[in-house]
């Protein structure tokens, strides 16, 4: 089971939880399983391309999977995805 | 105090004058408390869909959703987190640190709105775990016009403290 982390503003989909353990071997697997068992979150995560939305960014451990294998980066036991919204303000 | 050259400084006032009335926003890199290099990164929310706004709090999301696209990014700024994610990239095969986050204000002082202080303790809550310092948030405002501030501030505990700037030649 992988650990993911899910940033504050996706929270009310997953019943307020900020962590949750998922299975799957790589991101794509994961961020689909986390879709079926919490319905609109990954419409959230994506565009319509089927891309991670641009203002998303998602690491594995300590690195953004752009710099690993994007959406197709493997994943192991004890590993941990994030996903984090880039930072954002307004005056 | 934070440490930071006047070119930097001027950089960044360039920055919010050239994307007026848009805010801009950008990183800053360095070490212990010293600014050395930043980064523009490009506020996307004048092209973000009215679903993708969802990530503002209530007040902010009302004010955005009243506004056509362009608006919006006078307002408030969305970084592109390719670019953000890039420029981190950058800065750790320098030895450096990401020290902090700029933007601007372009009708209002150089202090951070509620939304700049949500969403700094949003990013507070993740950062420990991704081993990233606690950033400053340095805000150029350009309220007038012909005399822009810059001011930095520590973000803890939903309060905005100000940081004292030392312009370095």
């Amino acid at each position: 089971m992988i650990k993911v982390r899910i940033p504050t503003p996706l929270r009310p989909m997953t019943g307020g939880k900020g962590e949750l353990e998922i299975a799957g071997n790589t991101v794509s697997e994961i961020i689909d399983n986390l879709g079926s068992a919490h319905p609109g979150i990954k419409e959230r995560l994506y565009d319509e391309q089927g891309e991670v939305r641009r203002f998303i960014n998602i690491y594995v451990n300590e690195e953004d999977i752009r710099f690993l294998t994007g959406k197709e980066t493997p994943l192991k036991d004890g590993d941990e995805v994030s996903i984090i919204p880039a930072i954002a303000g307004g005056s | 105090m934070l440490n930071i050259p006047s070119g930097i400084i001027q950089s960044m006032i360039e920055h919010a004058r050239e994307l007026a009335p848009h805010e801009c926003c950008g990183i800053l890199s360095g070490n212990e408390g010293t600014i050395a290099e930043y980064y523009r990164i490009t506020n996307i929310l004048a092209n973000m869909s009215e679903q993708e706004l969802t990530r503002f709090d209530g007040a902010k999301l009302s004010d955005l959703q009243r506004l056509s696209p362009e608006e919006r990014a006078d307002i408030a700024f969305q970084m592109d987190a390719r670019e953000m994610a890039m420029a981190q990239r950058d800065i750790r095969s320098k030895g450096l640190a990401l020290l902090g986050f700029y933007h601007s204000h372009t009708f209002s002082p150089a202090r951070p709105s509620q939304t700049d202080i949500t969403i700094a303790m949003e990013f507070e809550s993740y950062r420990a775990k991704l081993n990233f310092p606690e950033p400053v948030h340095l805000i150029v405002s350009l309220e007038h016009a012909d005399q822009p501030v810059v001011r930095a501030y520590q973000i803890q505990e939903a309060r905005a403290t100000e940081i004292p700037i030392r312009t370095l030649p």
